[in-house]
């Protein structure tokens, strides 16, 4: 009798408690049922080795599913995954070297900081990772368990008119991820470096401990009046990088896009460094001790020239791939 | 190799449980006298897999059930609602049907193989 009970509680321990009593109740008339009349204690156990393991038959009486993210979901959860992991390094990175600009006193060289500053970028990115990582399972596994579609009944007929919709990803046409993810990376990191250029970008040389910051470049002041056309192209940016996953190939739309985004970042380019204290007075003094003068116009015709001539071929290169 | 036909054959005996379970619901049972009357019919069905099954269909109220405590020990007795009777009769048709197509199927390639 004994068996019998903690057969049972084997099984509803691991049900949900609305439905354990009733169980409960079953399974007990059931076993009885298979014992004959004055059965011995080898007979519970046979009749309890024919029921087999109460973990297996309390997982048949579930239907709660036995996995935390099912094949209907898992496909839809991976792509979000890894959207949400370059994207949430990214943020990651800008926040901390955000953080570390802020607190940089100037007294200890850049470069000196740097291995410490690498180490911590590492970390806080491996810690926005954890966290997507966590936040986008717990939601899938909820989404999981809530099932708004269930057996595909709000699920759109498939039809092959759909084919139309979708980018041939033929490989000579295929934007590579690393692409994709390296376009984001490359616009959190120059970012960072015009919203705390006076930290970053800037002269460096020996002086005999190490690597020391002489004079930032460019005059964080003139830099940062133009934020707001910053923030758009950054925003443009992102946008690009995002068609370019979705689509998965340059297409004439994306290359026109491209287009206006190298434009316009050429347009704020010679706008801003065109601009009367465009460059640090420090960088000035440093560079008229070393170069004659007229340094600055060359510098800066220099730069733009080959800033245009860069826009200019990954114009022509957005559009030769998406007419390839 | 004999692990890979044991998963083939359940696999292929999974979706005739159903049928098989709904076709002696007509009458009322409880647990164990269904037990009885499946295996009686030669049908074999792990106990583990029949008594989540009932209340499987129960849940699709396929069929309904009740306790009876007039007796020495309280049984729960299950049978077929209408919605079952219907879906029954539905299945059993499909499967008629296809099993005498699988079967001419099956016995004209054995023919096949043993001419050629």
């Amino acid at each position: 009798m004994k068996l019998i009970d903690i057969y049972i509680q084997e099984v509803t321990r691991r049900l949900p408690e609305k439905s354990r009593d009733d169980i409960a109740l079953e399974l007990r008339s059931t076993i009885e049922d298979m014992l004959p009349e004055g059965y011995t204690e080898q007979d519970v156990k046979d009749a309890l080795t024919e029921l087999g393991d109460p973990a297996a038959l309390a997982r048949e009486y579930r239907d709660w599913p036995q996995h935390l993210i099912g094949p209907r979901y898992f496909e839809g959860y991976m792509t979000l995954l890894k959207l949400g992991l370059s994207f949430g390094a990214a943020i990651a990175l800008i926040a901390y070297l955000a953080q570390q600009a802020a607190g940089f006193t100037g007294e200890e060289p850049f470069l000196r900081l740097l291995p410490a500053i690498m180490i911590g970028a590492a970390g806080s990115v491996i810690e926005a990772a954890m966290h997507v990582f966590f936040w986008t399972t717990l939601s899938f596994a909820i989404i999981e368990r809530v099932d708004p579609i269930k057996d595909g009944q709000l699920c759109h007929q498939w039809s092959p008119d759909d084919l139309k919709d979708l980018p041939d990803r033929a490989k000579e046409r295929k934007i590579s991820k690393i692409e994709v993810y390296g376009g984001i990376f490359w616009t959190a990191v120059w970012a960072a470096g015009y919203f705390y250029a006076d930290h970053l970008v800037g002269i460096y040389e020996n002086k005999g401990n190490g690597l020391e910051f002489v004079t930032p470049i460019f005059n964080q002041d003139v830099l940062q009046l133009f934020w707001p056309v910053i923030l758009v192209i950054i925003g443009m940016e992102l946008a690009l990088s995002l068609l370019k996953l979705y689509t998965a190939k340059w297409t004439i739309k994306l290359a026109a896009f491209n287009t206006l985004l190298q434009v316009t970042a050429t347009i704020v380019l010679i706008i801003m460094m065109n601009h009367s204290s465009f460059f640090d007075s420090g960088f000035i003094v440093y560079m008229d001790k070393v170069f004659d003068y007229g340094w600055e116009r060359w510098l800066i015709n220099g730069s733009i020239f080959l800033f245009f001539l860069g826009a200019a071929y990954n114009i022509y290169d957005g559009f030769r791939k998406a007419k390839h | 190799m004999s692990t890979l036909l044991n998963s083939l054959m359940t696999e292929l005996r999974r979706g005739t449980l159903t049928l098989a379970v709904l076709s002696q619901l007509q009458k009322p049972q409880y647990g164990y006298s269904l037990v009885r009357s499946l295996e009686e019919a030669g049908i074999t069905i792990e106990q583990s897999t029949l008594y989540p099954l009932l209340r499987r269909l129960e849940k699709q109220q396929l069929v309904t059930s009740y306790w009876d405590t007039t007796e020495s020990r309280p049984r729960k007795y299950y049978s077929l609602s209408s919605l079952g009777m219907e879906v029954y009769q539905q299945l059993k048709e499909e499967w008629l049907h296809n099993s005498k197509q699988l079967h001419d199927m099956l016995i004209e390639g054995g023919n096949e193989d043993e001419t050629d």
